[in-house]
This record gives structure tokens, sequence and C-alpha cells, in this order.
């Protein structure tokens, strides 16, 4: 839903990062987006793409990680994988697989992290 | 020569959202305010709420009219002599922790001491976004169709306090309003809900006593 300003903010970030690293181009972007975030993979893709032309960025392949939902059990203490259901994603029901309860603190799964980008730069020893 | 290298960053662009919330909640814990998040479709009462609240609460109460249509909203709240931040969002789909400290630099937090937030008029994208309150609040109405909880499980999840409004109507829209209610419960069991119609001004005592209640437990 908000696709768009999360696509910008992770261009943001790994420029940032490019340029600390002063690569000369960047390969390739690894992100992890946890399903419970209300953001779609596939369009954050393509508006990646869109706003990534004439920077460092333009050419980079872009790995989505999807992250699944863990969480703490309020009610029996089972700390893990939830079991979710749903027919898409921004309906997700989040549940204790262990006793059904839905009433859990939910602790993976709303991520949206900007985990390495591999780059090219030159070889300062070589 | 070049090389390839690769670089960790793991950056989480939610958590940086997070930690700006926490922030923006130590601001307001410094100058002792209390706020609260309003949530919900547009047009559920977000705004006639607060406008009520105004009017027949104690506190000294300041606002962040925060939906899209945030000048129209924000006129609303000034004609109660409070002071009143709006916010432009654009196209936005949702307030962020870094526009609500934004606002906060420009509300006199000295003399408030309840802030009412208005997010944008919607039931997915807010979920994402902690903004630093003390209280989240939904508001939704029964002219949305009494499957809008089960519609929107994560947002219900979250809630502090869920507001069900325009119980006045619900006969004529054909929504069952036992529907609503036992939907949030299966969904987050704790949770307070309230049945309102601001219309007739029922249920707004109720709304009063749990924000009140939740002030007294900070
Ligand atoms: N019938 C009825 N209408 C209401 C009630 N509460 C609010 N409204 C009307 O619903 C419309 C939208 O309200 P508003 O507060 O602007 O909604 P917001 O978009 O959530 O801020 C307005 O025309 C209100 O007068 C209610 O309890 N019953
Ligand atoms: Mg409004
Ligand atoms: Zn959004
Ligand atoms: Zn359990
Ligand atoms: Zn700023």
């Amino acid at each position: 839903m908000h696709e768009l300003s999360m696509a910008q903010a992770i261009v943001d970030t790994v420029l940032d990062a490019a340029k600390k690293n002063d690569a000369q181009e960047i390969l390739e972007v690894t992100v992890e987006v946890g399903k419970l975030t209300m953001l779609n993979p596939e369009q954050l893709k393509f508006l990646m793409d869109i706003i990534t032309e004439d920077t460092l960025l333009e050419n980079a392949e872009l790995i989505i990680e999807e992250i699944a939902v863990e969480i703490k059990c309020s009610s029996c203490d089972f700390k893990g994988k939830a079991s979710t259901e749903g027919s898409d994603h921004y309906l997700t029901i989040v549940k204790c697989p262990e006793c059904g309860e839905r009433n859990v603190e939910i602790t993976k799964g709303r991520e949206c992290n900007v985990k390495n980008i591999r780059i090219e730069k030159v070889d300062e020893d070589a | 020569m070049h090389k390839i290298a690769d670089v960790e960053i793991q950056h989480d662009i939610m958590v940086a959202n997070r930690k700006l919330a926490r922030q923006n909640q130590r601001i307001m814990d410094q100058k002792e305010v209390f706020s609260v998040d309003v949530l919900g479709a547009i047009g559920s009462g977000k705004t006639s709420l607060i406008e009520k609240l105004i009017d027949h609460m104690d506190q000294k109460i300041g606002v962040i009219a925060g939906d899209v249509i945030s000048k129209y909203d924000a006129g609303r709240f000034e004609s109660h002599n409070v002071p009143v931040v709006g916010l432009n969002t654009g196209k936005e789909c949702h307030l962020d922790a870094h526009l609500v400290e934004h606002a906060l630099h420009d509300l006199p937090l000295e003399e408030i001491d309840l802030l009412f937030i208005e997010n944008v008029g919607n039931l997915i994208c807010p979920v994402d976004f902690d903004l630093g309150s003390h209280l989240r609040m939904v508001v939704i109405s029964v002219s949305e169709g009494d499957d809008t909880v089960e519609k929107h499980p994560l947002i219900f999840q979250d809630a502090d306090l869920v507001v069900i409004n325009k119980v006045d109507i619900a006969d004529a829209v054909g929504a069952s309003v036992e529907k609503m209610v036992d939907d949030v419960k299966q969904l987050n069991p704790d949770v307070q809900v309230i049945l309102s119609s601001l219309k007739l001004g029922k249920g707004l005592d109720e709304i009063i006593t749990a924000i009140e209640s939740y002030i007294g437990k900070k």
C-alpha cells in the first residue's frame, strides 16, 4: 500500500551505503520483507525498477526474502513460527499453532530490512 | 582493477520508524502529554469523536490532524479553540513517526495534557507505522459493513480500544453490531469495545472513562 515510499527509503539507504563504500556500481540488493507488512513484494520490485533509473542501482538485481511470522503466545507460552491463514497477505490472521489462540505477540514478520548489497569498486591493492 | 564486495547493511526501515516513535513518546512524556492515535476508515467518525471529546473532557487538548483532507478537519478542530497542527500527507496512505515528530515541534506541548492524532482514513497502512502514541484507538462504523473487522485483522489485533460508531443506523444499513463485536473479540479478546452513536450522544461517556483510565494507568 505504501510501496512507493518504502521503495524510496530502500533506495536512499542503499545509495548511502554504496557511497560510503566507494561503490562504482551496485550489482545486487537483498531486502527482507516480513509477511505481515502491508507491502507487496512484486509491487515493491516494480517501483524500485522505475525509481532507480539513472542511479548506481540502475542495473542491480533486487532480491526479496520473505520473512515468516513468528510469535510468542499469550496463553500457552509457545514461541516460534505462527500459523497464518487468510486469502491474501493483507488479510492474514495470526494464530498460535499449539493452542489456536489469536492473542499473540508478533516477534517476527513486520520487517522491511535492507540486508546487504553486492557492489563493484576499484581494487586498491591491484 | 575492479573487485566485487559484499556490504552488510542491516537497516530495517520499520525499525527506524519505531525508534523515531519511541523518541516521540519520550518527548511527550517529558512534557506530560498523553497521546491517542485515532485510526479508522474515511468517514467512520474520527473527527466527530475528537470534536466531542474536546467539548466534554476536562483535559487541555491538542490535535494533530493527519487525514488526507487535514485542512478541512483542522478547521473543524480550530473552531473548538484548541491548538491544532494539520499535517499535509499528500497522497500518503498513513502517518509516520517522522511526520508526527514535526507536528510535535509545532505544538505548544506545555499547554497540552491530551493529544489526539487523527490518522489517515485507512484500516491497512497505519498498521505498519507506530507514531509513539500511548493509546491506539480504532474507530469504525456500521456503515462500512459488518465484515469490516474480519477484513482488517491486524489493526484490531494492535488496538487498545475499539469504538463501533453509528449504531443508530445499523438497521438501516443491515449491519449486525454483534457480529462486529464478536469479530473484534476473536482477534483481540482483552480489548475494550464500545458501541457509540455520536449523533445521539451514545457511548461518549464510556469512551471518556476508558481514555481516562488509560491516562490513570500510565
Ligand atoms: N448517523 C450517524 N452519522 C455520524 C455519526 N458519527 C459521525 N457521523 C457522520 O459521519 C460523517 C463522517 O464523519 P467524520 O467525523 O468526518 O469522519 P472521519 O472521516 O472519520 O473523520 C459526518 O457526516 C458525520 O456527521 C453517528 O454516530 N451516526
Ligand atoms: Mg476526519
Ligand atoms: Zn500505505
Ligand atoms: Zn498458544
Ligand atoms: Zn524532517
